[in-house]
């Protein structure tokens, strides 16, 4: 019953849900019930874990270009790993950014790869294409100890969490601006076969309108 | 003029193909033939007065145009653009509806600058923005943008300043041209009309007939509205915001300042006048779910001083309301719109003019992505006063019934 007691302390203000130590995850839906990719879901205990886990080694992650679009929509970086931009198509992109997490530029020409960009700052960072308008992608940055995205079933898995009280925050690119991303307390126990834990997202048209024949855009 | 755009042409072939890859070069085209259903009165396309494209005569299959817009990515900063369409309606015309420049370096602040040299649309509509200035809601545009399409054109250059921020978008331009002093002819003369006939730089537009043989040059019906006549630069200002999950506003001034006194020769007619034409736009964009409404609203006049101490104006109004479902392959839309004109002679109504109204409702179907079928009703009524003294019924009440097959490229 450790889960209950967590439940009858959790925050007055903020929603707490019970779950499970070990394999638990969270479904990110639209309001029409679509699961929602490309959402990053954090996790972040309220009090120090006794044993957290080691930092992994800074990496170096792709951010490629496919038919005028950037894929993935969203990376997710730790503070010290690196981005490269990676052309893939047969045309000339200009790779920018000017958010206060970093600002950028690159001029990449088919086939060509960008230098590793190093990201040292947590927050996000919105990119670009100067010469695409339509192509968008944004960089996660984040310390929090525990982090994942959603697939395209809107999924995201988080494999071995230690019991405890938690703050999850889910984030996509397509909140309306302004608004609070979601934020809930969650109570890992140490039972096991906890469902997933549901949440729903208010979210905009995806603006990566890609230029139409019926719509050029210049 | 024609020379300055066969210049501007010259000028892009010169310097942006050979900067850029051919992987960096876009063509988009369209290639559109219908079946019509005309209203029983001759169109203003045929020297009529019906305020619709096609009319008397005009039932059958007919081609509905074509047109390749050609974009060139000289450089990361530099674009070379032009849409250059065929028609048969009115007469054959091979014309430009656009050829420009644009130079629009990085910026990695939230500030953007870009500048845009040549013969361009001003940014009035938020309905057109498809190839050859067509509409991906209805075949034929709002009176506000079929007048845009027949008369208005920027020879010149504009600047834009945006600012990116993180729940909204500003955006600042401003155009210096000339060429477009005969713009507000039509207006005066015919009156607006709802027709999706585009008429680019090298094409020329005509009064109809009955107003040519009482006011004008019966055996010179037709004028070119992309030529200069008085000197004088003319301006806009637009004004956009965009934000999302609430749309966009534009408000846009615009003012040929011509001299209403000038006037020129062409192709032997000494009638052709510069027309001051000014007026305001405001256009919004907002979606609602998969429901998309543009609204838009102008207000202007357009002036000529045929002889010293007349001032002959013409003051013009419309607005339109356009809800659009997006269903996938299927995009029903609905528009209505009111329109209006009022004549002045130094400043004193004369109550002389046209009201009327126009309700659309087309039904697209987009089964591949290179084809779109519409199905499109169009019905315009409404009286001008004016054709009174044209010896000619003042009411009109027009339905016009289309069914095209769109080829897109």
């Amino acid at each position: 019953m450790r889960w209950l007691l967590g439940v009858v302390i959790a925050s007055a203000l903020l929603a707490v849900r019970a779950v499970s130590a070990g394999e638990w995850s969270v479904r990110v839906q639209d309001d029409a019930h679509r699961p929602v990719g490309d959402a990053v879901a954090t996790l972040i205990p309220d009090a120090p874990l006794p044993a957290p886990a080691p930092r992994a080694p800074a990496a170096t992650k792709i951010v490629d270009q496919k038919d005028e679009t950037f894929v993935p929509y969203v990376q997710v970086l730790r503070p010290g790993d690196a981005v490269v931009f990676r052309n893939s198509d047969a045309t000339r992109h200009h790779v920018y950014s000017f958010s206060a997490v970093k600002s950028f530029e690159f001029v990449l020409a088919p086939g060509e790869k960008s230098e590793p960009l190093m990201l040292d700052k947590p927050g996000i960072a919105a990119v670009g294409c100067n010469i695409h308008d339509h192509m968008l992608t944004y960089l996660y940055v984040s310390d929090a100890p525990n982090i994942g995205v959603s697939g395209p079933d809107g999924v995201i898995g988080f494999p071995s969490l230690p019991p405890g009280r938690y703050t999850l925050r889910v984030w996509h690119p397509q909140l309306h601006p302004g608004r609070a991303e979601l934020t809930q307390v969650v109570q890992i126990s140490d039972n096991v076969s906890a469902p997933p834990l549901s949440v729903t997202l208010p979210l905009l048209p995806d603006p990566r309108t890609r230029m139409d024949r019926e719509h050029m855009e210049y | 003029m024609k020379r300055r755009v066969r210049a501007a042409l010259m000028l892009i072939a010169l310097v942006a193909i050979p900067l850029a890859n051919a992987q960096d070069i876009t063509v988009h085209a369209y290639l559109d033939a219908r079946l019509v259903a005309a209203p029983d009165m001759t169109s203003w396309t045929r020297g009529g007065v019906g305020k619709t494209r096609y009319g008397t005569a005009d039932d059958g299959l007919r081609f509905g145009g074509a047109a390749v817009a050609i974009a060139i990515q000289a450089t990361p900063s530099w674009l070379a653009f032009a849409d250059v369409q065929y028609q048969t309606t009115d007469r054959s015309t091979l014309d430009v509806i656009e050829a420009y420049l644009r130079y629009r370096p990085v910026s990695t602040t939230p500030w953007r600058a870009s500048v845009k040299v040549g013969a361009f649309m001003p940014p009035v509509s938020l309905e057109n923005d498809g190839v050859g200035w067509t509409s991906p809601w209805t075949l034929t545009p709002s009176a506000i943008n079929s007048w845009v399409g027949e008369e208005l054109r920027a020879i010149g250059a504009q600047g834009q300043l945006e600012w990116r921020g993180k729940r909204q978008t500003l955006a600042l331009s401003g155009a210096l041209f000339k060429d477009n002093d005969p713009t507000g002819t039509l207006l005066a003369d015919r009156g607006w009309s709802v027709s999706d006939l585009t008429y680019g730089m090298g094409s020329k537009l005509r009064v109809p007939d009955a107003y040519a043989r009482v006011f004008g040059d019966p055996d010179h019906t037709r004028y070119n509205p992309f030529q200069e006549i008085d000197g004088r630069w003319g301006w806009y200002a637009n004004l956009a915001w965009q934000a999302p999950g609430y749309g966009q506003v534009q408000l846009m001034r615009y003012d040929n300042r011509a001299d209403p006194a000038a006037h020129t020769v062409y192709e032997g007619s000494a009638d052709v006048f510069a027309w001051h034409t000014y007026f305001w736009s405001l256009g919004a964009r907002t979606d609602t779910g998969a429901v998309t409404w543009i609204a838009q609203a102008m207000d202007g006049g357009t002036r000529i001083d045929p002889v010293p101490g007349l001032g002959v104006e013409t003051r013009f109004r419309s607005a339109f309301l356009l809800v659009g479902w997006n269903l996938g392959a299927w995009r029903p839309a609905l528009r209505v719109e009111h329109f209006s004109t009022g004549k002045r002679v130094n400043g004193s109504p004369t109550g002389r003019g046209e009201s009327g109204n126009a309700v659309t409702a087309a039904l697209n179907w987009r089964p591949r992505a290179w084809l779109r079928v519409t199905g499109e009703v169009l019905r315009v009524i409404g009286d001008r006063s004016e054709l009174k003294a044209l010896g000619l019924p003042t009411h009109f009440a027009q339905t016009q019934m289309q069914l095209s097959a769109r080829l897109l490229y």
